[in-house]
């Protein structure tokens, strides 16, 4: 029932901040309310629950390093330079990457590890993330974005961390 | 997850600009000139708007190509009717790059005709749409002939990202860039060529190296804990 409505919630918001964000002038507010939003979800879930910590904190921020340089690197190496979002979006990609993160590998993951232990929650939070993106961004984009769903998703199930991929999004959504 | 680090890298890949969280353009840019970092490349579109002129004052619309890579507002009464009944405007992607001394242009280069001139007191809100494969530009330029001499415009307010905007009271071509003579805005050089493969070897087990042992230590932890 909880893992229902929240993924109810977030594919809603999801996608309500997607098709506002394509009316002239309403980008930065859409994006700044969704990541609020988003990140409304994981409220009620016990940090620890989320993947949220301070112990091995040093491995957790260099992981986060990590995983933001090997998202943003095929981009990099396609244009030998890390183009960087216009400044006015900044605030805005950050709000939308820590709100994702809390949703998808956060709330969500843990919701789905309850009902069907790591795999469905692997699996699941991948896929509704995929589905989350789909009105943001056109079809033949969805592979790489479920692909870097799994790796962030199989980083929270391995090491028990959402700080590296918080991390590693806010990195990857401040250069594209 | 080396292995799903490698299979994003070939997703991302196959896909300009790669991994991006739909703050970057809608729909990929389409080139007359693709840059060699673009992807698959559709043709740029050129479009073409009738304005109805009632009781000699032109209406208010929009021109844009069918790409939305250029959109030309026009204001009421903007246009000098001298006694039509209607105005056209068409707007084509140039066919041809050329690179005018001093600037690096990157859009396409767009024409905009009429079939009446504008009022000076009523300008015509342009905006054009780039990549994000290249860095921002900082102007749109115009010329009355491709081959120059080029003049920069003076920007408006950004309005949606990625789109660059301006105001015009005449016609003839326009393209977004910057002076060539200036640093690109908003990139960061972090080399290429030879080194890529190196650096993405080192990513992937950067990633590894630095999970490994989180894993190994939360898992013990938890069993531990059991």
């Amino acid at each position: 029932m909880r893992a229902g409505l929240l993924v109810l919630f977030v594919l809603l918001v999801e996608w309500s901040r997607a098709s506002i964000a394509q009316q002239p002038r309403l980008a930065l507010p859409a994006l700044l309310v969704g990541g609020a939003a988003l990140a409304a979800s994981a409220i009620g879930w016990p940090a620890e629950r989320l993947g949220l910590g301070t112990s091995r904190f040093g491995l957790r921020i260099l992981g986060g390093l990590a995983l933001g340089a090997v998202l943003v690197l095929p981009a990099a190496a396609r244009s030998s330079a890390v183009p960087l979002l216009p400044a006015g979006l900044a605030v805005a990609a950050v709000a939308v990457s820590v709100g994702e993160e809390l949703a998808f590998r956060g709330a969500l993951y843990a919701a789905l590890e309850e009902l069907g232990g790591a795999p469905v929650a692997v699996l699941g939070s991948t896929l509704l993330w995929t589905l989350a993106h789909v009105l943001s961004h056109p079809p033949e984009f969805l592979g790489a974005v479920a692909a870097a769903g799994l790796l962030l998703a199989l980083w929270r199930w391995a090491c028990r961390d959402l700080v590296a991929p918080i991390l590693g999004h806010v990195i990857a959504d401040l250069a594209l | 997850m080396a292995v799903a680090a490698l299979l994003y890298a070939v997703a991302a890949w196959t896909v300009a600009p790669g991994f991006y969280d739909g703050f970057g353009p809608p729909q990929p840019y389409n080139w007359t000139c693709p840059p060699s970092q673009a992807g698959a490349n559709s043709p740029p579109s050129s479009g073409h708007l009738t304005i109805k002129v009632i009781d000699g004052v032109s209406d208010a619309n929009s021109a844009f190509t069918d790409d939305g890579q250029l959109v030309i507002g026009f204001l009421p009464g903007a246009f000098v009717v001298d006694g039509k009944s209607s105005i056209t405007v068409d707007v084509k992607p140039l066919g041809s790059c050329p690179e005018p001394a001093g600037l690096r242009f990157v859009t396409n280069i767009y024409q905009v005709t009429a079939s009446a001139s504008l009022d000076p007191q009523k300008a015509a809100n342009l905006v054009l749409r780039y990549s994000n494969l290249e860095p921002d530009p900082s102007n749109v330029y115009t010329a009355t002939d491709p081959a120059g001499p080029w003049s920069a415009m003076a920007r408006s307010q950004q309005g949606q990202p990625f789109t660059i905007e301006t105001r015009t009271t005449r016609f003839g071509y326009f393209a977004a860039g910057y002076p060539a003579s200036a640093p690109p805005p908003g990139a960061v050089t972090i080399g290429g060529g030879q080194a890529l493969p190196i650096i993405a070897a080192i990513l992937v087990a950067v990633v590894v190296l630095a999970g490994l042992p989180l894993a190994v230590m939360r898992r013990r932890e938890k069993r531990t804990q059991r």
